[in-house]
């Protein structure tokens, strides 16, 4: 058994499945909330990433950093948390807003023409090519070189474990919010039932709005733990990441916080996996095999439960 | 039915059809508008139906401009995507999002077997049904696993679907089966199958390139397909999409099997798409993924045209894809783009300005405030007006004067570009004298990010503009222009 | 001659048990009431009967055929319609196209005949129709006429309410599931509809199973009323003895009013 290679895909799978997590806990609280699936959340993880890439120009560029990877770090993730949470909280104003009573399908196609509209829009002021965040150039790759060793022969940089522990911080984090705020509980409130939490006092409005930027801000950092473990940085990442993401949320269970969690990494070890193991192009036919035999075997998710509708 | 006034079922005055009839008498026009709208309302579907074919079998008569029949070649083979796409959609509700993958499946279906790729030459009359039927049944395999799944799930795995359908044949060029047997080259990678053989009909084959015959074979299989749809609309089945549309609980209750409805929908869909496929495979002689992929636009594009049309109309199905499809092409042409861009921009204000005084000042107000900002910023700053406008003609050097052309203008469009999406959407916050005065400078901002950046890069523009046209449809006109007023997904 | 039976039905939500132990009995021709405050169990009886939900336990029987297990629109096929209590009409078709589609589980043309328009079609069309126009005009002249062309949507409120009957005897049931059919309506529009129950068992054959509140409704049409309370029924037999049952009457009431009478 080739324990070299199964350690580094698992290391591998939960990188990236950290980062599945963190955009799929976007798209279900935003689910949860509005039944609607945000297209576009996939193209604000692109921002947050291009926020931090910005962020490492500012500081001098990859090669000659004026300031510390810590600080640098903490910017970046300053930045793109508040970029994208406020990008979130725009595309709710003025695209979805005047369709919260309309059929299904009107802010679905609105969400597709918002998420077209911002990667065409990055492709227009971004460039279309590929840009890095060349992590490994950071102070002579003190991230990467900087890590320990597993009993298997495989080294795992500091830069996985910031995503990692990240990912862990910001869902704590998270799950702490909603379960003792006075916010976080008229969120689980909204996403129940809308109407009668709007009767028992909540300001709808406000709920939906933190429900954006929390998701959002989520899906900037995670774009910028991708750029860090990963580099690549171009306008159509968010379609890619955002569509793993989404099948991550589905999976689990959508309007399930923890559920998003479990299906992000799910996703993110199954894709190891199969990379590893088969080929890269079959990773992408596991991935919609495990979604089709989730939907068929149990279409609530993993751990969501089925809601039963009055008829 | 019994008169008089004493039969207390008659209709009466200030009830039932008095009232009913009085909405009509209200809304009807004088004279001759009047006359000719209600004669074009009475006028059977059809009778437009037959009108545009003939109007369009007349195009490649009268031009022998080769751009404008590729032109309107495409438009009829968008317009056959749009009309499955009304099925799915429009008429049984369904949301998918992996649709380009039936189109890209048959077209790569085709190559296959009518070129050098593997050997294969077979002839036009078996390879386009065997096309078809491979496609109607990848439909229904698609759709199978989705029978039980709420409208979301099935956006979801119809638009994973249409990503893993790309990613096959982009990397088919390695192809093995889990690492059992070697690696064969299966769809050519991203070089794509080219040389495909041309249609062969009845002894009858069309060159290389010839896409005047391309044209009217799109055409005749649109007609074909598009009273075809007129008929099952006025069918059982036709009802039966309609209701399940409108509420598939009630629909299964009054004794539709509305699961097998949803699959057999899915694959009329399909297969309409992979007619398609074959007749784009053969006009253009080679078949590339990337044409398939969600980044291409071609989702999007055909979504748009149904949607602008209004999903659940057959008439808007043309309507939308002309109009987008046009609208496209005139983007790709800097100074095509600018007439229109122009153009439009007036055509809005003057529908959306009343009383004109507001127009009037508006755009004085404009035209005012880009002269002044041009003569300040050639002052200080001479370099940013060195620049030229993409247009020739009167119009450029009209344009030179009165826009700030910077003779770089990447970085300062680039942030005027966000600069002018923020103030459109601050735009529509304001209002009264307030939103008026906004618009000037937002205006100007306008016409600066085109002149700059968009026309320059017209391939992006397009996809944009693609974009802001589905989220301005629908928070404004969800119905489309012809479209019933509401479609909901089940 | 027992047209629907149930035996022993019950059905949980999670752990709400809604449906418990009902045995309930409908006779060929007869109209019978299903009365009981909200939440008695009354529309998930109808949901379970029309195949919406699965019962956990028990059986259901038309005449002798179960129906447990099969799909709502099989069941639909086999003689059962229903009426909703929000209304669910198809409210962007026309009148008329809400009635012909329902005629969709007796009718057989498909897609490739109704494209080529061929004679057997065409009939069927045509039997379509006059099935509807017919049903239509049941309700004497308030959806026939100009009226067949209208979309659903401009109907008023009593209009939509006989229109979903219309549909539901569209279907060729023989069982009518008519689930608060008097509800919102004036005592003009409420007396109408009595009488249109009457009219639907005489002239149209129909067993009529109905949920109403409006006790004047109940008593004008019922061979025999059943009252329900937390999903187990209290009370059977004619109005009369039901309405005065103390099981019933503190089901609606409370014990203080049931200890008064």
């Amino acid at each position: 058994m080739n324990w070299n290679l199964f350690v580094t895909e698992l290391v591998a799978g939960i990188a990236h499945g950290s980062v599945y997590a963190l955009i799929a806990l976007g798209y279900s609280m935003v689910y949860g909330i509005l039944k609607l699936l945000n297209f576009a959340h996939g193209d604000i993880y692109m921002v947050g990433s291009f926020i931090g890439f910005g962020i490492i120009t500012v500081f001098g560029g990859a090669e000659s950093l004026t300031v510390s990877v810590w600080v640098l770090l903490f910017v970046m993730f300053f930045c793109a948390m508040l970029g994208g949470g406020l990008l979130g909280v725009m595309i709710e104003r003025f695209a979805y807003r005047r369709l919260r009573n309309a059929p299904r399908i009107a802010p679905l196609i609105t969400a597709l023409g918002v998420s077209f509209f911002l990667e065409n829009a990055a492709q227009l002021v971004l460039g279309a090519q590929y840009q890095s965040y060349d992590s490994y150039g950071w102070h002579n790759g003190e991230l990467w070189v900087k890590g320990f060793t597993l009993p298997a022969g495989v080294h795992v940089g500091i830069a996985q474990v910031i995503v990692v522990v990240g990912t862990i911080v910001l869902v704590v984090g998270l799950t702490l919010f909603v379960r003792n705020t006075q916010l976080g509980k008229a969120m689980r409130a909204t996403s129940f039932d809308r109407e009668a939490a709007a009767m028992m006092g909540i300001d709808v409005d406000r709920v939906i709005v933190a429900t954006f930027f929390i998701g959002s801000a989520l899906a900037g950092a995670a774009g910028v733990f991708n750029g860090l473990a990963y580099q690549q940085v171009w306008p159509y990442m968010g379609f890619v990441a955002g569509l793993y993401a989404f099948i991550a949320a589905v999976v689990g269970g959508i309007g399930n916080l923890p559920g998003a969690v479990l299906g992000g990494l799910l996703i993110g070890l199954a894709q190891s996996f199969s990379i590893g193991y088969i080929s890269s192009q079959f990773s992408d036919a596991v991935v919609f095999a495990i979604l089709i035999a989730v939907m068929l075997v149990r279409p609530s998710g993993l751990l969501g439960r089925a809601a039963v509708s009055k008829v | 039915m019994s008169t008089g006034p004493t039969d207390p079922n008659a209709p009466r005055v200030g009830v039932d059809e008095w009232v009913a009839s009085h909405e009509q008498r209200r809304t009807r026009r004088a004279g001759v508008l009047g006359v000719l709208e209600r004669e074009l309302t009475r006028l059977p579907h059809p009778a437009f139906y037959l009108a545009f074919g003939i109007a369009a079998a007349i195009v490649p008569a009268v031009t022998s401009d080769g751009y404008v029949i590729k032109v309107g070649l495409d438009t009829l083979l968008y317009m056959l995507l749009a009309l499955g796409l009304n099925i799915t959609v429009g008429y049984a509700g369904l949301l998918d999002l992996g649709y380009a993958a039936f189109y890209g499946f048959a077209a790569y279906g085709y190559a296959m077997l009518a070129s050098p790729k593997f050997g294969l030459h077979w002839d036009t009359l078996a390879v386009i049904p065997v096309v078809v039927a491979a496609t109607v049944l990848l439909g229904f395999l698609v759709a199978l696993p989705s029978r039980r799944l709420v409208g979301d799930y099935l956006a979801i795995v119809t638009l994973f679907f249409g990503e893993l359908f790309y990613t096959v044949y982009q990397n088919g060029e390695h192809m093995s089966l889990l690492g059992f047997t070697g690696s064969r080259d299966v769809t050519g990678g991203p070089n794509g199958i080219p040389n495909i053989d041309q249609f062969n009909i009845f002894g009858a084959r069309i060159g290389e390139l010839n896409y005047k015959a391309y044209f009217y074979v799109a055409l005749v299989f649109f007609m074909v397909l598009l009273f075809a749809m007129y008929l099952v609309d006025r069918s059982r089945t036709g009802r039966a999409w309609k209701s399940l549309r409108e509420d598939p609980l009630a629909a299964e209750l009054m004794g539709m099997p509305v699961n097998r409805l949803k699959l057999i929908a899915f694959a009329c869909g399909a297969g309409i798409a992979g007619l398609a496929g074959t007749v784009f495979a053969a006009a253009n002689t080679a078949v590339f993924a990337t044409e398939f992929d969600f980044t291409s636009g071609l989702l999007i594009i055909v979504y748009a045209m149904l949607i602008l049309g209004g999903a659940g109309s057959l008439g808007g199905v043309i309507l939308g894809a002309l109009v987008v499809n046009v609208s496209l092409e005139v983007l790709r042409d800097p100074g095509h783009a600018t007439w229109v861009f122009y153009t439009l921009i007036a055509a809005t204000l003057v529908a959306r300005m009343r009383p004109w005084r507001w127009l009037v000042a508006v755009i004085a107000g404009t035209v005012g405030f880009g002269f002044a900002v041009h003569a300040i910023v050639s002052a200080v700053w001479p370099r940013g007006v060195h620049g030229e406008a993409a247009v020739g003609g009167v119009l450029g050097s009209g344009l030179g004067h009165w826009v700030v052309l910077p003779s770089n203008p990447m970085t300062i469009g680039n942030v005027a570009f966000i600069c002018l999406v923020l103030a459109v959407l601050v735009l529509t916050l304001l209002r009264g004298w307030v939103q008026k005065l906004a618009m000037i400078p937002t205006l100007y901002l306008a016409v600066f990010v085109w002149e700059n950046r968009l026309v320059v890069e017209p391939s992006v523009t397009r996809l944009i503009l693609v974009g802001v046209i589905l989220i301005v449809l629908m928070n404004a006109r969800p119905q489309g222009l012809l479209g019933t007023s509401r479609v909901e997904i089940v | 001659m027992q047209l629907l039976e149930l035996r022993g039905i019950s059905k949980s939500f999670g752990g709400l048990k809604v449906i418990s132990q009902l045995d309930l009995h409908v006779d060929e021709g007869e109209i019978v009431s299903v009365i009981g405050p909200n939440g008695a169990g009354k529309t998930t009886l109808f949901n379970l009967v029309t195949g919406v939900y699965a019962p956990d336990e028990g059986d259901i029987l038309l005449g002798s055929e179960s129906l447990v297990g099969l799909e709502p629109h099989e069941i639909t096929a086999r003689g059962v319609a229903r009426t909703f209590q929000t209304l669910r009409l198809f409210l962007n078709m026309t009148v008329k196209e809400n009635v012909m589609a329902a005629a969709y589980s007796h009718t057989r043309a498909g897609i490739l005949r109704s494209v080529l328009r061929t004679p057997g079609m065409r009939r069927e069309e045509r039997d379509i129709e006059r099935l509807a126009e017919e049903k239509l005009s049941f309700f004497g002249q308030r959806l026939i006429g100009y009226r067949w062309d209208q979309p659903a949507f401009s109907l008023s409120y009593a209009n939509r309410r006989r229109l979903e009957i219309a549909r539901a005897t569209a279907t060729s049931a023989r069982l009518l599931l008519l689930d608060e059919p008097a509800a919102g309506m004036n005592p003009v529009e409420t007396q109408e509809i009595a009488e249109l129950i009457g009219r639907l068992r005489e002239e149209g054959g129909y067993t009529i199973l109905v949920i109403e509140h409006d006790m004047h409704v109940v008593e004008g049409i019922s061979d025999r009323v059943v009252a329900l309370d937390h999903g187990v029924k209290i009370a059977e037999g004619s109005f009369d003895g039901v309405a005065t049952n103390p099981r019933v009457v503190e089901a609606y009431l409370g014990t203080a009013a049931a200890a008064t009478k």
